[in-house]
């Protein structure tokens, strides 16, 4: 079987609700979503819910080759971009070409990912995460409420801004998943937004009143330094790796003891590029727990990691363009299926509705830094968020 | 589909020469081995060959994780075979047993898939590096000087791995002779020297210092014992040789404190002690601290298929650049100094049955045993040279 072909499909999509976290509390509702399929001279076509134009750089690389050497066309796209590194870009389009290649390699034996990787538990635990700091009180409960019906015990906040209203939310969390279980597991995320002090003092204070399972990127994405001291001094684990690249980035991380918890992701190079990255961190015990991701494909991967906790799971409605996506959640798991690849479906028509409607405006790109980041808290502005 | 049944048959055969390291200068002339099968009720067969010493732990994963289950499933089997023996910790027997369990769930899925595990993994079948491993110090002189030639002359290997330990001047002028056999087919043969742990670190330091006024050298393995994470590391930061080891490391875990002290500059696995999953693993830890993994000799080099999906690999070991045994035949061919894997599905090992039947054992005879000597005396103390009788025997055909 040969690769003769990709397509990558570019269009803009209203989400069912606005996504913020404390750099843009605000929210946005408004994403560029992409779909890159790649074609083979026997029908079998591999998709993933991602890339942009810079696949066409790679194609010379997967051009005629066989799918199924994975591995080999990865290493021969990261030895391809190695003087400017793994990075922007080129590290987009290198994850999602990885990912479609995957789904081909488990179409071609007609089976699911999680059966490609290797196992026979084809379910995956998950915890809720709102990301939606522009979400009002009521919103919030709703949210976790309705995961917390699906068995969900575990769920992540967007904080950082209003330490009183952080405090408050936390608890507004916790009250919505005490429906699922006695002791729910509460995560924290302030997304870079502190310094090491203000991370320290805040989640110090956060701990006086609840148990926290991990504070995410409590401080700057490659500050180990910065990022052990805040685990030295905070009962909660210390998550952080979203904003990683590939397996070289975590290794100052890991080196150091910097992390308890490894934010993982098919973003980070691939389904291979994942797997290495979590490799690593089992060598040096240490737990990783799946991003969220469209379709929630990244629950397959997940299956076949020894050291996975758990997947984050959001319900933005990203999933307009597919006729099927991983999205059966009971008892607090994911369940996967027998649907060969990772799970997702692609429905042409909706597609093309998608790319034809008419939308004025421009999806905020890139996703910006806050004022005060690292330095001071800036406070709320004038109806920032409805809640305030 | 479903694991079914299970065989294991145990074999033995004479070797081509004396084998044998600074641990057993007497050598040992046969070797052992068992061809284990793990059948479906598709009738598709994975096989391995190993775990000759661990059948009753491998009977008994089998019956409770293997029988009715899907082969494919090799991540979940591997972490239920590893969980099981939690406690006592995966190692030793045990982990013989997970490891050619492991090793035969991989073949089975590549011929699942109808396609050579290279290609399961990932792999696109590129020509792979390896060297030519006498692992012979009982043979003399001119026994080693032929053999080198035969892998220079015949195979065109252009890297070789000299056991060496018991008596410099003697390891001086072998490693002289295994450089000129190799300088035939190329200017300048990588020399890998290894003393299997019996030397102390400070006799490692003063006896390749003395190697490197006159070589230069690939690695240095096992220069020290396996766990001494401080020694190795010493090793490492007195001499300009990379150290080499991990041999005799069974999992990922047993790597944790080289990786923590950067004990190893070339990090050492082999599908005997980890299997193909574990050794996939170790691969990817070592990958992200930017140390280069060699994989260890293995029947019909079937370490050329997991070397083809390693984005580390430098190397991987040959002692035997043909099969050892007629029992069984490989797809991997050794030419120009390369192994090529072939098209056959699986490992590409096929078992002669009939050589099979002619070479089985009921029980492994101890001299044929993996490994018969133990450990050697004076090992991490001093040097006592081979005997009179230990050279006599070791030389004996």
């Amino acid at each position: 079987m040969k690769i003769i072909d990709y397509k990558l499909e570019i269009y803009k999509e209203i989400l069912d609700r606005p996504l913020g976290d404390s750099n843009g509390p605000s929210g946005n509702d408004l994403i560029y979503s992409s779909i890159l399929k790649i074609e083979t001279d026997e029908g079998i076509t591999g998709i993933a819910p991602l890339g942009n134009e810079y696949v066409k750089e790679f194609f010379p690389i997967l051009e005629n080759e066989d799918p199924r050497e994975v591995f080999s066309i990865w290493k021969k796209m990261i030895d391809f971009v190695f003087k400017g590194g793994d990075e922007g870009e080129a590290h987009g389009a290198l994850s999602a070409v990885d990912i479609a290649l995957w789904d081909i390699k488990a179409k071609i034996n007609s089976e699911p990912l999680w059966k490609t990787l290797g196992s026979n538990e084809p379910r995956c635990k998950v915890y809720a995460s709102d990301i939606g700091y522009n979400l009002t009180d009521e919103e919030l409960h709703s949210f976790f409420s309705k995961m917390a019906e699906k068995g969900v015990d575990s769920g992540k906040v967007k904080i950082g801004i209003s330490l009183d209203d952080d405090i408050r939310r936390i608890g507004i969390v916790y009250d919505a998943l005490s429906k699922a279980t006695k002791r729910p597991r509460i995560m924290i995320d302030s997304n870079e937004y502190w310094s090491v002090k203000k991370a320290i003092q805040n989640i110090r204070k956060i701990e006086e009143k609840f148990d926290i399972f991990w504070a995410e990127e409590p401080v700057r994405r490659w500050d180990y330094k910065g990022l052990k001291m805040v685990s030295d001094n905070i009962k909660a684990a210390v998550s952080t790796g979203e904003n990683l690249n590939n397996v070289g980035d975590f290794y100052s991380l890991v080196r150091n003891q910097a992390a308890d918890v490894l934010n993982v992701s098919s973003y980070q190079s691939g389904v291979t590029g994942l797997r290495q990255i979590s490799n690593f961190a089992y060598a040096y015990e240490i737990p990783v727990t799946t991003m969220n991701c469209i379709g929630n494909y990244n629950a397959h991967i997940a299956t076949s990691i020894p050291n996975h906790i758990m997947m984050e799971v959001v319900d933005p409605g990203r999933e307009k363009a597919y006729s099927k996506w991983n999205d059966n959640i009971s008892d607090g798991y994911l369940e996967l299926d027998d649907t060969p690849g990772i799970g997702l479906i692609v429905d042409e028509d909706s597609l093309d509705e998608l790319k034809n409607q008419k939308i004025d405006r421009e999806p905020k790109k890139p996703w910006g830094r806050r004022k005060g980041a690292g330095l001071y808290i800036h406070d709320f502005e004038k109806d920032e968020v409805k809640w305030k | 589909m479903k694991i079914t049944k299970i065989e294991t048959t145990l074999f033995e055969y004479k070797l081509d020469r004396s084998m044998g390291d600074a641990n057993s200068p007497m050598g040992r002339k046969k070797a052992s081995g068992c061809v284990l099968e793990l059948i479906t009720d598709e009738g598709i067969s994975g096989i391995s060959i190993g775990g000759q010493n661990a059948l009753p732990q491998i009977n008994s994963i089998f019956d409770g994780i293997l029988l009715n289950n899907d082969p494919k499933a090799i991540f979940s089997i591997w972490k239920r075979m590893v969980e099981k023996y939690f406690k006592g910790g995966h190692d030793g027997i045990a982990n013989d047993a997970i490891s050619a369990i492991d090793v035969a769930l991989w073949d089975l899925k590549a011929k699942i898939n109808e396609e050579p595990l290279w290609k399961t993994l990932g792999g696109n079948n590129n020509k792979v590096n390896v060297y030519a491993s006498d692992i012979a110090l009982p043979i003399n002189d001119d026994d080693l000087f032929n053999w080198y030639s035969k892998m220079s002359d015949k195979f065109g290997f252009k890297g070789g791995k000299l056991k060496v330990g018991l008596d410099q001047e003697s390891d001086l002028k072998r490693l002289e002779l295994m450089h000129n056999a190799l300088s035939k087919n190329c200017d300048d043969p990588i020399l890998y020297v290894d003393s299997n742990e019996y030397w102390s670190p400070k006799q490692t330091i003063r006896n390749v210092s003395e190697m490197e006024e006159r070589f230069t050298l690939g690695w240095i393995e096992e220069p020290a014992r396996r766990w001494d994470f401080l020694g190795l590391k010493k090793v490492s930061d007195s001499l300009q040789t990379p150290v080499c080891a991990g041999e005799n490391l069974d999992t990922l875990g047993d790597f944790l404190p080289y990786f923590h002290h950067r004990s190893a500059d070339v990090i050492q696995v082999s599908h005997g002690m980890t299997g193909i999953s574990g050794a996939l693993q170790i691969a990817d830890a070592a990958y992200a601290l930017e140390l280069p993994v060699t994989l260890g000799g293995s029947s019909g080099i079937i370490h050329a298929h997991i070397a083809n999906a390693i984005p580390n690999c430098i190397t991987v070991e040959v002692p035997h650049p043909e099969p050892e045994t007629k029992v069984f035949t490989s797809d991997v061919t050794i030419k120009d100094g390369y192994a090529f894997v072939g098209n056959k599905p699986g490992m590409g090992i096929e078992v002669n049955y009939e050589e099979l039947a002619k070479h089985k054992v009921e029980k492994v005879s101890q001299k044929a045993g993996p490994s018969p000597y133990g450990r050697r005396p004076g090992a991490g103390l001093y040097e006592i040279p081979p005997t009179k009788e230990e050279i006599s025997e070791g030389q004996s055909k």
